[in-house]
């Protein structure tokens, strides 16, 4: 049953197969002692993607997307799976970047730019900043470039297998539900924020004087004025038509009292005549969700409030950890053959050198 | 680079999108979610354990704006939105307590604090 439905979409086994390829590419290319092809690893992962979007494709190749959408596809997950395995965490940060860029194409392939561009300026403009400096606060100095000059907890990935078969097992579960679910719906065919090009008069005003339907010394005219004096509503009657255009007419006022109707019959009508992507979602975040943006406002100034708080404690190190600054002070007193005083577990150590010296004011 | 540009011309009005085109990007999605899984189980380093939930923020969002195509409404877009500011605000929280863990531990290694596992 399950896979009936799937099967409408994407050829199952194909699917399955490709899920399996990707699994074993990424636990090959994670890192892990001994020897960890990721070269191999990402070859063998990328084989799997291909064979993921070839199954969806053969069954039903009239509604593959453009091609933009299988380069930015494989730029997105190519430069995740090297989030996940770089060693170093300042090149996972740029690849996350990279990821985000390749995102941000794939929303522009979806017609939705104004998200594209907000994608780009908040994750890779602000949160990815804030990364890279706490990645260089928060780092052990590395002594050489090479990568066993890392700490090991950068090195060596815990259990990459079981963490592949446990991403393998919910990658298969998705893609089954996801193409069962999907597989039952219809898309849209009108946008459903097409008719509040009402509530824009004078992008209607501006798209027809444009056109030469309305001429300098005409304006859109307005109804009966209201019982309490203010001015009536203006006379604009748009709606979407069935095949994407906006369909209705407009009543344009000159002269005196002279009136007359500009409807989409005319053949000078302006076809680009629309909402476009960033005023429909500004119609969608302030008209219809309006409480989330006080809850958004809410959030942001508890999170500043929560990073300025924590950020300014001050910590000591834990025991263990002064024990392992010992124990690595002394290696390298004995290695430079300097004079080696005996440090004991307990000495008082500088302050300065325990606890950072980019601590602000806080005392 | 037509298509695109074509893409970016007609942005009010585009063409209803098939179910096929659909599940091709929510493939992708869930691809991106499973590999930010992956990441968040098998890295040791704190930060990149929250990179890789940064991941899967990602991958959620390109699902949000696939399924807002697909129907023809702005309000996957909205909660979009909604997503970069808690992913935002996690960021800050986050961030602030990795320098607090690493300030104690002198260290980034989440198997150092093994022992909060009760």
């Amino acid at each position: 049953m399950v896979e009936l439905a799937l099967a409408n979409l994407a050829s199952p086994a194909l699917l399955y197969a490709g899920c399996a390829l990707g699994a074993i590419g990424i636990a090959l290319a994670l890192p892990r002692k001994g020897v960890s092809p990721q070269i191999v690893g990402a070859l063998i992962a990328g084989a799997g993607l291909g064979a993921m979007l070839l199954a969806i494709g053969i069954v039903n190749p009239r509604v593959l997307p453009n091609y933009h959408f299988y380069i930015f596809g494989f730029i997105a997950l190519g430069a995740s799976l090297r989030v996940i395995t770089h060693p170093r965490p300042v090149y996972a940060a740029l690849y996350f970047i990279l990821t985000i860029l390749a995102s941000a194409g794939l929303y522009v392939l979806m017609s939705a730019e104004f998200m594209a561009f907000a994608l780009i300026i908040v994750y890779a403009g602000a949160i990815l900043i804030t990364y890279l400096f706490v990645i260089m606060l928060a780092t052990e100095t590395p002594t050489a470039d090479a990568v066993e000059a890392l700490s090991e907890y950068d090195r060596y990935s815990r259990e990459p297998v079981l963490g592949s078969i446990t991403g393998l097992v919910l990658l298969a579960g998705l893609t089954t539900l996801i193409g069962r679910g999907v597989g039952e719906m219809q898309p849209a065919s009108i946008y459903t924020n097409a008719d509040r090009i009402e509530w824009l008069p004078r992008k209607v005003e501006q798209s027809l004087r444009r056109a030469g339907l309305m001429l300098p010394d005409e304006h859109i005219a307005r109804g009966e004025p209201a019982a309490n004096g203010a001015p009536g509503p203006l006379l604009i009657s748009l709606n979407p038509g069935p095949d994407g255009a906006i369909v209705g007419s407009v009543t344009v006022a000159y002269g005196q009292a002279g009136t007359k109707v500009i409807s989409s019959d005319d053949p000078n009508w302006p076809a680009d005549l629309g909402i476009s992507n960033p005023e429909g979602v500004g119609f969608t975040l302030l008209a219809d969700h309006p409480g989330g943006i006080e809850v958004a406002g809410v959030i942001l100034l508890m999170a500043m409030l929560g990073a300025v708080v924590l950020a300014r404690r001050k910590v000591q190190l834990d025991e263990d950890a002064r024990r392992d600054l010992m124990a690595r002070r002394q290696s390298e007193q004995l290695a430079r053959g300097g004079v080696n005083e005996p440090f004991a577990a307990n000495t008082p150590l500088a302050p300065s050198t325990l606890s950072g010296n980019w601590e602000g004011g806080a005392a | 680079m037509n298509t695109l540009f074509c893409t970016l011309a007609q942005s009010g009005w585009p063409e209803p999108m098939p179910t096929g085109t659909l599940f091709h990007y929510l493939v992708i999605s869930a691809a991106m979610f499973v590999i930010g899984l992956i990441g968040f189980v098998t890295r040791r380093n704190l930060i990149i354990m929250f990179l890789c939930t940064e991941l899967m923020f990602q991958a959620a969002g390109l699902s949000l704006i696939a399924f807002s195509r697909f129907h023809l409404n702005h309000t996957g877009e909205t909660f979009v939105i909604f997503v970069l500011t808690v992913a935002a605000a996690e960021a800050a929280l986050a961030l602030a307590l990795v320098v607090l863990l690493f300030r104690r531990k002198e260290s980034l290694d989440a198997e150092r604090w093994a022992e909060l596992r009760g």
